[in-house]
């Protein structure tokens, strides 16, 4: 028996799992409609498709919900897992799904996809034959993609970095790249049975004045270290940043790095996607104003030639969306999608040259690092600076980097801490933001630059 | 002069953290920020550890008021933490409340310097002004 498969046969072993028969998943997978591979829509669609974001605790709600957006004609349906499986504490995702079964109050902020177990989950994902994305936020993520991928769900959201970066405190970074590698070598595993399985990093981060420069480079990474493993489908995400030149050279410079970066190592045989999050920093509150947003954030996403976008709704601000205005995002985007053409094909060559070499120029110092594997270099990488995420809430983080935006609302370096961003692009950064002001300023424009979509 | 900063329970908003880190660098104080998800034990430990002459925690999610109430009890475990000057800032309590009510709790609580709702900058003022005070207090007491 391989290492893999022995400790596949650990994580399985889990008291939350009813048998788990390796067998039977392995010929569902072989068989499945090519339907429920992402992978397979994104070979065969010229459409951008369109996803939304949506969990409920029971299963009839979940039923409910995927009811509305096929009736929207969504493309992607999510499959959003409650906080305590995040921290695969599902002791209390139990008492909580009971709690929310016995008293139609949602006592989660989604679905405990474990607890639900695969032989249920698979006959709902069975009956609506769409692609389905697993949205998570999980370091440890072994069991879940486990009973995800066994319940038809082939695309698998997340990684090492991008998932425990904007979210934890103090998650060793070093066992999240461990327990990630179990992730790729299982969905490389089922790759080989029918259409590929899906991974898709998130590129958002914190969705607070990351420079498009960190973002992609994270996004390169992550996608290494999964084809690295065989994974033969992959997506790169980034969400709007607030200005549209910006969003459209970063969606360039990462779609052509992505395949150099690919080749370099011998994987020009996977398929890299682009998924655009629609803004994903502070909302309006007022509804009205939030469809506003939604709608150029899709025409944005159009410009940027995103094969994927993921929705937000009119009620972002408020709380967890209900069913119906999740669906009504789902429609206007499609609508918007439709009616949309003639579009000018932009480039700012300056812009592309800058953000080229500044990526360049970080992944050339993390493949110098001197440790043996990739998963090494990057996390030496994280824990000296070379990599750092604005307002990352973890220990490890070097937050040293301060970004700030400047008249056209493009999110620019002013501190580049231990980043290696090259000196003439780091010039140019500065000199496109008036930089004569005192820190109390800074702080109160950073205030006003996060908060530029309220 | 030294100042411990954090935010306090099982709290993960961070922006207004790191902008407080940034501001008080700015206005000359030696930060030492524990970051998000910090328990109280840990600020004084901290404050310990570091000599530190202010401590400074925030709350955005409302639960610091759970926290709070346990300040005088567990500083009173800690040796030389007398002068220790107390400031809390941020959304302190859960759903809406107003001034008048919430800083004089919490200064029954122990903190020298309550700041509900208050902007960042007018918070940092409202220190400085404690400090000069406590400062001349001192100046007066030894002539």
């Amino acid at each position: 028996m391989s290492q893999l498969q022995e400790e596949r046969e650990i994580i399985l072993g889990n008291e939350n799992v009813d048998t788990f028969d390796f067998d039977e998943v392995r010929e569902f997978v072989k068989s499945a409609d090519e339907k429920l591979f992402i992978s397979h829509h994104f070979a065969t669609n010229e459409k951008m498709l369109v996803q939304p974001r949506g969990g409920f605790p029971t299963y009839e709600k979940q039923f409910a919900l995927y009811e509305f957006f096929v009736d929207a004609n969504v493309d992607v349906l999510p499959l959003t897992i409650d906080s305590n499986s995040r921290l695969n504490d599902y002791t209390t995702a139990k008492k909580m799904l009971r709690l929310s079964e016995a008293n139609e109050v949602d006592m989660l902020n989604g679905y405990p996809l474990v607890n639900h177990g695969y032989r249920s989950t698979r006959k709902m994902m069975t009956h609506f034959n769409h692609p389905v994305s697993l949205r998570h936020g999980t370091p440890d993520a072994r069991l879940l993609i486990e009973i995800a991928i066994a319940s038809g769900i082939f695309e698998i959201e997340g990684g090492p970095i991008t998932y425990l970066l904007p979210y934890s405190k103090n998650f060793p970074l070093d066992k999240a790249f461990l327990y990630w590698k179990y992730v790729e070598r299982v969905c490389a595993d089922y790759s080989t049975l029918n259409k590929p399985i899906n991974r898709e990093s998130f590129g958002p981060l914190t969705a607070t004045l990351v420079p498009p420069a960190i973002t992609i480079v994270i996004q390169l990474l992550e996608m290494l270290l999964s084809l690295e493993e065989g994974v033969k489908s992959f997506s790169v995400s980034f969400s709007q940043q607030g200005s549209m030149i910006q969003d459209i050279v970063t969606g360039k410079v990462t779609r052509k790095l992505a395949e150099f970066y690919a080749s370099q190592i011998g994987c020009e045989d996977a398929v890299i996607n682009l998924v655009y999050h629609q803004w994903m920093g502070a909302f309006p509150m007022n509804r009205d104003s939030a469809d506003q947003l939604i709608n150029m954030s899709t025409v944005i996403a159009s410009m940027v030639g995103a094969d994927k976008i993921i929705t937000k709704t009119r009620e972002e601000a408020v709380g967890i969306p209900t069913k119906e205005a999740n669906a009504q995002t789902v429609a206007n985007t499609q609508y918007t999608l439709r009616i949309l053409s003639g579009l000018p094909a932009i480039t700012d060559e300056h812009e592309e040259e800058i953000l080229t070499s500044e990526v360049h120029a970080i992944m050339e110092a993390i493949f110098n690092d001197p440790a043996d594997t990739l998963w090494r270099k990057v996390f030496n990488s994280i824990k000296n600076g070379i990599i750092d995420v604005p307002f990352s809430p973890h220990i490890i983080n070097h937050n040293k980097m301060i970004t700030i935006r400047d008249s056209q609302k493009n999110i620019r370096i002013i501190e580049r801490g231990n980043v290696p961003i090259p000196d003439h692009c780091y010039a140019y950064e500065k000199s496109c933001c008036d930089l004569n002001k005192d820190t109390t300023s800074i702080v109160n424009d950073i205030i006003h630059d996060i908060g530029i979509m309220q | 002069m030294k100042v411990v900063t954090g935010v306090i329970g099982n709290d993960i908003h961070v922006v207004a953290n790191r902008l407080m880190d940034l501001s008080l660098n700015a206005r000359g104080y030696e930060v030492f920020n524990l970051g998000v998800n910090t328990y109280l034990e840990e600020f004084f430990d901290a404050a310990v550890e570091t000599g530190a002459k202010i401590l400074l925690i925030s709350s955005l999610n409302g639960e610091a008021e759970g926290w709070s109430r346990e300040v005088k009890l567990l500083k009173a475990k800690y040796k030389n933490l007398d002068q220790l000057i107390m400031m809390i800032g941020g959304n302190l309590t859960v759903g809406s409340g107003n001034s008048d009510d919430i800083v004089p709790r919490y200064k029954n609580y122990g903190f020298d310097l309550v700041c509900h709702q208050v902007d960042l900058n007018t918070g940092l003022d409202m220190l400085e002004d404690y400090i000069q005070q406590q400062a001349h207090l001192q100046e007066t007491a030894n002539t």
